[in-house]
Parts: C-alpha cells; structure tokens; sequence
C-alpha cells in the first residue's frame, strides 16, 4: 500500500539550552496520512517535544541546539513560520485551560479560520461545535464551562480549519470513563470519515487498544519503536521495564503464558480476552470466605445530615449541586467518592473543609458545625489536597512550602518533622527548589506532604492521579498507604478504578447531586445497575473476570492470574457468563 | 455583629467578580451600547480631557447633569457606583485634612468642591462609556482607528483571563487560609482580623504572578498555532473582524446632540457670569 507521508523527521536532534543531554537524539520517524498513532513513554521521555517539531514550535519558539529536518506535508519547517505551518495542523495542549483566548463558545472556535481569513470562518465553528456536541453552549462564557467542556471546545478550535493533522497531548486526563469514551468515539470518527491524521499522547493503554492504530514508543529522548498497535501492546516485559503498563487483559495473558511463547501477539481488548481465555481452567481450592468490615462500633469522624448545597449562577438561576444528603464516615475509613464529572464529589470535599458552607442542612467534623468554623479552625483536622498542586505552592520552596502550617503555628522543633516528612515523600533532593518548577509527580508527592505535615485526623484528596504516567501513580498510591499512618481517615474524589478497585474499603458511588450507592468494592462493583447509572467503568480484570464467570470476581491482575490454571488441567473449565457471550 | 456579617457576605470575592464580569460582558441594551465603539470613544476622548481645563461652575455642573443622566441610563452596577462614591469623597477628606493640618481652615472646601465636580464628570464619562462597551467592542474599535492588532487583542484578552485569575486568586487565597493560622480574637474594631486579611491579599499576588508567568507559555505558543499573527499579514481579516460593527442614525444624532448640548452649557456659563 503506498501511503503518502504528512510528516517526515530525519535524524532530529534537540537540546534545551543547558541542559547536559538532548531532549530528541537523533530521531528518523515518518507519519502517514490517515494514521491514528499513540505516543507512549514515562514523564519526561520528550513525548511533547517530538509533538512540538511537527509544526515548527520546536526550533522556532524553543530555543536550543535543533540539527536535522523535518518536513511537514511538502514544507520544510525551518523554512516557514509557525503560523503558516499550523494551517493544517492542529494542536491541542495539556493544559488545554490556556489555549482559550476568547470570550465566548463562538469566538474561540472560530478564531482561527477568522486569522486565516476564511470567509465561512463562522460555519466553521458552527461545524466544529456540532461534532464536538457543544453547539447549544455556543453564546455561553468560556469561564463558565466544566473543565470536560473546555476540553471539547480546546479540540472544537484545533478542528475547525479541518487540519490535515490533529496533536493532542493527552486528551482525556481528567475525564470519567463516559466523557472519556466520548472524545475517542469522536477523535475515531475524524480519523475513519474525514481522513484526519490524529496523534495523541496518551497513558491509558486500553484506550490506545480499543482505538489507536500503530503506537510510537519514546525513551529518554530516543525513538524505540513504531508498531502496529497490536505488536506493541504485545511487548509486555519492554514496556513494563519503562513503567508502561498494557492493558490489565494483555498483562494477565502475558503472565499466563506458557515459557518459550513470550513472543506471541496477545489479546488487547475485552473481547479478544474473552476468547482467548476460555480455553483455560480455574483452580479448584476453596477460597477464604469473604468477610465485610462491619461500620459498627467504630468513631464518627465527620457527619452529613439532611445537606443540600446550591449556588447562584450570574443569571441568577439556582443550581442544585448536591440535595438531602445523609451519610457518616468513621475512623479507618478509606473512602473512595466515585461519579461522573458534575456528580457533586468535589463539592462534598469542600464541604467537609469547610471551604464551602451547607446552604441547608448541617455537616459535622469531629463535633464541630463546619456553618460556625472558619476553614483556619477546620484545617487543624482535616487537610485537604487541591486537585492541582500548584495552586498549593504558597512559597518559593517545596520545604517552606511544607513547613508553613507549623511555622505559623509556632509548633516547636518543626525542623524534624520537616525533614522526616520529606525523607517519606522521597523530595529531600529537591526540597530547596520551587514546586512550579517540579514534573508532575514531583508536584503531586510534595502537596501530599504538605497535606501530611498539616497532621490532620482527615485527609481530603481531589484526582489525585490525575495527569500522572502509570509509574507515578502506583508511587502516589504508595504514598497513600503511608498516609493512612498518619490519619484517621481518607477520603478520595477520584475517576480512577483502577485506585478504587485496589485501595477503597469503602466506596461512596454519586450521581447528580445525591449519594446512589455506598459499599465495599464487591458491592459496588458487583451491581451493574449503579454502575450504569453513575457512569463507572469497572478495572478490565474485573470486567474479564465477570464474562468469565469467575466468582466472586478478581480486583488485580494477581488474584485473576493465581486463579487460572493452564489450558487443559484439572479443574473446572471456564465458561462464558450468560449475557457475555 | 450582625451587620459586620452581612456586609461580608455582600462583600465577598464571588460578588466582586460577578459584578466585574456583568459590568464588562453584561451584553446590555442600552442606548450608550447600541452606538458604534468609535462614536463612543470620539465623544470619550472629549470628555475625559476637556473638564480638565474648564473653571466655569455652570459649564461644569451642566456637565456632571449630563453624566448622571448617562450614567443613569448606562444601568451601571451599584458596586462600581460605591467604589466611586467612595473614591471621591475619601479625596475630599483627605486633601481637608491636609489643609487643615497645613492651616488652610474649612474655607478650603469651596475649592476642592469644585474639583471633586470635575473629577466626577470624567470618572462618570469612563463608567458611562466603558460599561456601554464590552471588551470586545472597545478592542474592535481600538484596531478600526489603526492601532496595532497586539494592542487591541490584548485588551479583549485581558478581560477574558481576568475571570481566570480571580478564581486562581481565590483558591491561592483560600490556599493561605487552609494551612494558616487566624487570629484568636478579633482585636477592637476587628482590626487583628482585618489585618490578617489584608496580609493574605498581599500575599496572595506572588503565586498567582508566577503561576500565570508559566501559563502564558502555552498561550503564546497556542496563538502562534492558531494563526494569530498570519491574521497581520492579511487586510482582509481585519475587514472581516470589523464587519460587525455597523453605524446607524443613533451616531450622529448622539454627537450631534451632545455637541448642542455643550454648546448650551458655554452659552449659559458665559451669559450667567
């Protein structure tokens, strides 16, 4: 098949000024027309820098030594400015929040045909708008979107010129598994009906199988490969020495193999797992009996009885955010607040910091009615962690950062605490530097330690994982253990079921507003109907060991793999679940 | 207790903004906001330099009649109104205290009366013309008279991130308070309260410049990739960008109505004296 290339790198190198090792060594990679490829690689593999050559940010806004050439459709970037290259390329940042620069729906989206002096700039937008599904918000403020909304209209703008090339750098990091899908179902229908080449950067591996068509992997600046995404996927030891982790089926197949087969394509999608399993056994032993944590008996930290909240928008509409809310959380209580974007979990967050108040009903913590307790009062129980670190970073190092609550409060022979808590959060080597400064990990570990060294009863977490690679969330989620050590409670707003599945004892499932489901993971998981309804994707594993009838079902890779015996053994042979098959 | 309360609910950050937002973007029908921008700003830049140099008490108080009168119908946000109020009458205090302390005795006031009127008319003319303007209006206007196409979107640009930061400075504000310590009593008058606030606020600006130091990186590099400086290059684009600004019979009617109406107040001031 002879493909004609849209992107042409030969031999591209790039070093930031300063710095002791190129960011891009010596990369040759070509990118066909119609391709729809995920570029994988850990934080700081020079993913996004690779991205920035395609249309000439990289060499001409990033200073910095640039050798080799890269050419985009016929034109050479070096040769052209930005501006003319982004034509036809389309570009959608992380912090996708930025790139908004208008007032309104309607004029971001069509400000880019507007620059090009397209006279149909409007119908443009209108047609970016509809594919994206943000038509009916078209006259609304930007800063009056949901963050999943600017997202959509981030994309809405990169499409409207109808670029050859869409980039998007990671385009689904805060999203719930619903909305999530969605911006696939829509990257996918761009891809297969208007022929758009799509390159995405990307670190859920089951969406890049369920959707992506070849895989480019990045280390430290080098170009590992470029493979068919089955092939790549496949690569289980490769990848998980890099910290990337396949899908959860891929990984449960991988480690079932028989020795000498390390080398065959594996299943990465549900489906193709499903088959590929039915032909092995379970093991027969009896499991432990499982037995529920049972609430009684235990102290009650925090109480919400008959809470709404609502707000003012500026038409001066009321908005019910959450209604009659009526739960308890108790000492050794990890609580995972699961639900779709808009479900009201963060709001219950802020309630319990007392950083916003009860418009009816009351919340108590620890005996106090947060109405009557300003969040200073509050803060000396419950600390709580902001969605995104930097808007924690008060001072101009991670350590002052750290110690300003003790500081303030006079607590003697702060130093020690300091030092220890950043020993446990492994930021010794970088706690005189300023936390803006720092990855996304690095970010992420530091405001956990100031939420620490608040040495609070309750601890409140939102997305905690969001916009982290694989490897830095199992190090948050490390860091999470530690913290149950220090705390009577956590307390989780969170998308990730992977994290719910393999951390929560408890589980707080909200949909619009009210609390729809609360209980252990088997609960939860194991009633579809709440899921459905909250929009909750379960893990994979779980979802495979479900079609595969296995009972009760598995939460990790580890548990589904000790179950499964090889094909053909002894043992009751494995079926496929009614409706499943 | 009570009222101390309700002035802070009343006062709070939220509905400073909302009141921002709807003073720049309230998309009101008003006559003021039916005019062209050019007409607005032409008979701005008459009114926000002339009174500077007029003395004639009739001429000015026909002025400030105007202005009240404009203001009146430009439906400003009462906020706004408290601020000037506020502002002008803080500067009368201020200068009779200076010229009391100097010697100058109450016969000082006459003088700084008149002064105050004249500050109000332009300060008015500003609140009249730019809340009948949004941002958007106000830049377009700004590229039509040949400023530079950076110059007039950094206006519209300017408001469009100023909701983003109020909000950015309410969660490093409220970052402050979660890890701090408030004071135990609130001191006569509130005053340990009061100050503990107005060191936050302070505080509060160095993250929120720094952090939007960093952003901006991904704005400029996001504009660049949006065509924005292509757009230069192309006369037509700014023909398009303008096209929806359209005079009609309400432009010259309104100058030329203003112009007679000047014409009056000179008139009179000069017959009277």
């Amino acid at each position: 098949m002879s493909r004609s290339s849209l992107v042409q790198l030969s031999n591209v190198t790039f070093t930031y000024p300063g710095a002791d090792r190129p960011v891009l060594k010596d990369i040759n990679l070509t990118i066909y027309e119609g391709e729809f490829t995920a570029i994988i690689g850990g934080n700081g593999s020079g993913k996004s820098t690779l991205c920035k050559t395609f249309n000439g940010l990289i060499p001409q806004f990033y200073v910095g030594d640039f050798e080799g050439e890269v050419i985009l459709d016929t034109m050479k970037t070096s040769d052209h400015s930005v501006a003319q290259l982004s034509r036809n390329v389309g570009y959608v940042y992380q912090d996708f929040e930025n790139q908004l620069v208008r007032p309104t729906v309607m004029d971001d989206v069509s400000f880019v045909p507007l620059n090009y002096g397209l006279a149909d700039y409007k119908e443009r937008g209108e047609w970016a708008l509809n594919i994206t599904g943000l038509s009916a918000l078209r006259n609304e403020f930007i800063w009056q979107l949901s963050g999943g909304q600017m997202h959509m209209l981030a994309l809405a703008g990169a499409l409207a010129m109808k670029p050859k090339l869409l980039i998007i750098d990671e385009p689904i990091a805060q999203l719930d598994p619903n909305h999530a899908k969605q911006v696939y179902d829509i990257l996918k229908k761009l891809n297969e009906e208007l022929g758009i080449t799509i390159i995405v950067i990307e670190h859920h591996t089951e969406f890049i199988a369920n959707y992506c068509k070849e895989v480019i992997l990045m280390d430290q600046g080098e170009l590992v490969w470029k493979k068919d995404v089955r092939e790549a996927l496949s690569q289980v030891v490769e990848l998980v020495q890099r910290n990337i982790y396949p899908p959860q089926v891929t990984q449960a197949a991988y480690a079932l193999l028989e020795k000498g087969h390390e080398d065959r394509i594996l299943p990465i999608q549900m489906n193709e797992a499903i088959t590929h399993f039915s032909p092995y056994s379970q093991r027969t032993e009896t499991l432990p009996p499982f037995t529920t944590t049972s609430m009684a008996g235990k102290r009650e930290l925090i109480r919400f009885h008959q809470m709404s909240l609502e707000y003012r928008t500026l038409k001066k509409e009321r908005k019910q955010v959450l209604s009659n809310v009526n739960t308890s959380f108790y000492q050794d209580d990890l609580i995972a607040l699961v639900g779709n974007n808009g479900a009201g979990k963060s709001s219950l967050l802020k309630l319990i910091a007392g950083i916003v108040k009860p418009s009816d009903g009351h919340v108590v913590v620890l005996g106090k009615e947060t109405r009557k307790a300003s969040p200073e009062v509050l803060s000396e129980a419950v600390s709580y962690i902001y969605q995104s670190p930097e808007e924690m970073f008060i001072d101009d190092s991670i350590r002052k950062d750290i110690e300003y609550y003790l500081r303030v409060r006079k607590i003697p022979d702060y130093e020690l605490i300091v030092d220890k808590l950043l020993a446990d959060f492994n930021l010794v080597d970088i706690q005189h530097q300023d936390g803006r400064l720092l990855s996304g990990g690095q970010q992420r570990r530091a405001s956990l330690a100031i939420g620490a060294a608040m040495n609070p009863a309750i601890i409140l977490l939102d997305e905690p994982t969001a916009n982290l690679d694989v490897a830095t969330k199992q190090q948050v989620i490390q860091m999470l253990g530690k913290l149950q050590n220090h705390v009577q409670t956590v307390i989780v707003a969170t998308h990730d079921m992977q994290l719910v599945a393999e951390w929560a004892n408890r589980i707080i499932v909200m949909n619009s507003g009210s609390i729809l489901a609360d209980g252990n993971r088997y609960d939860i998981f194991g009633d579809e109907d709440v899921m459905r309804k909250a929009g909750l994707v379960p893990p994979q594993i779980l979802q495979l060991s479900r079609a595969l009838c296995l009972a009760p079902p598995c939460f990790t890779i580890d548990e589904f793999t000790s179950r499964l015996d090889v094909v053909g053994a002894e043992g009751v042979q494995l079926e496929l679940c009614k409706g499943y098959a | 207790m009570n009222y101390v309360k309700d002035m802070r609910e009343k006062l709070n950050i939220e509905y400073v903004k909302s009141e921002l937002i709807k003073t720049a973007y309230g998309g009101k029908e008003t006559f003021l906001a039916s005019l062209h921008p050019r007409t607005l700003i032409i008979w701005y830049l008459f009114f926000g330099i002339v009174p500077w140099f007029i003395h004639n008490k009739i001429v000015l108080s026909c002025f400030l009649v105007l202005m009240v009168v404009l203001t009146i119908m430009a439906r400003v946000s009462p906020l706004i109104i408290v601020i000037l109020c506020a502002g002008l009458l803080g500067e009368i205090g201020f200068l009779l205290l200076v010229s009391l302390v100097f010697g100058g005795g109450l016969a000082s006031l006459l003088p700084m009366f008149w002064l105050t009127v004249k500050l109000a008319v332009i300060a008015l003319a500003s609140i009249a013309v730019f809340t009948s303007m949004d941002p958007e209006r106000f830049s377009d206007a700004l590229l039509s008279f040949g400023v530079p196409g950076q110059a007039s979107f950094s206006v519209s640009f300017g408001y469009r991130i100023l909701p983003t930061l109020v909000e950015e400075f309410q969660r490093v504000f409220l970052s402050y308070r979660l890890r701090g310590k408030a004071p135990e009593t609130h001191g006569i008058f509130y005053w340990r309260t009061a100050s503990y606030y107005l060191k936050l606020l302070v505080l509060s600006f160095y993250p929120l410049i720094l952090n939007s130091a960093k952003r901006s990186r991904t704005t400029v590099e996001a504009l660049e990739t949006k065509g924005f400086s292509y757009s230069f290059t192309n006369a037509e684009v700014k023909k398009m960008k303008l096209a929806h600004l359209t005079y009609t019979y309400k432009d010259p009617l309104f100058l030329i109505g203003t112009v007679a109406y000047i014409s009056f107040a000179f008139w009179l001031g000069t017959f009277i004296s």
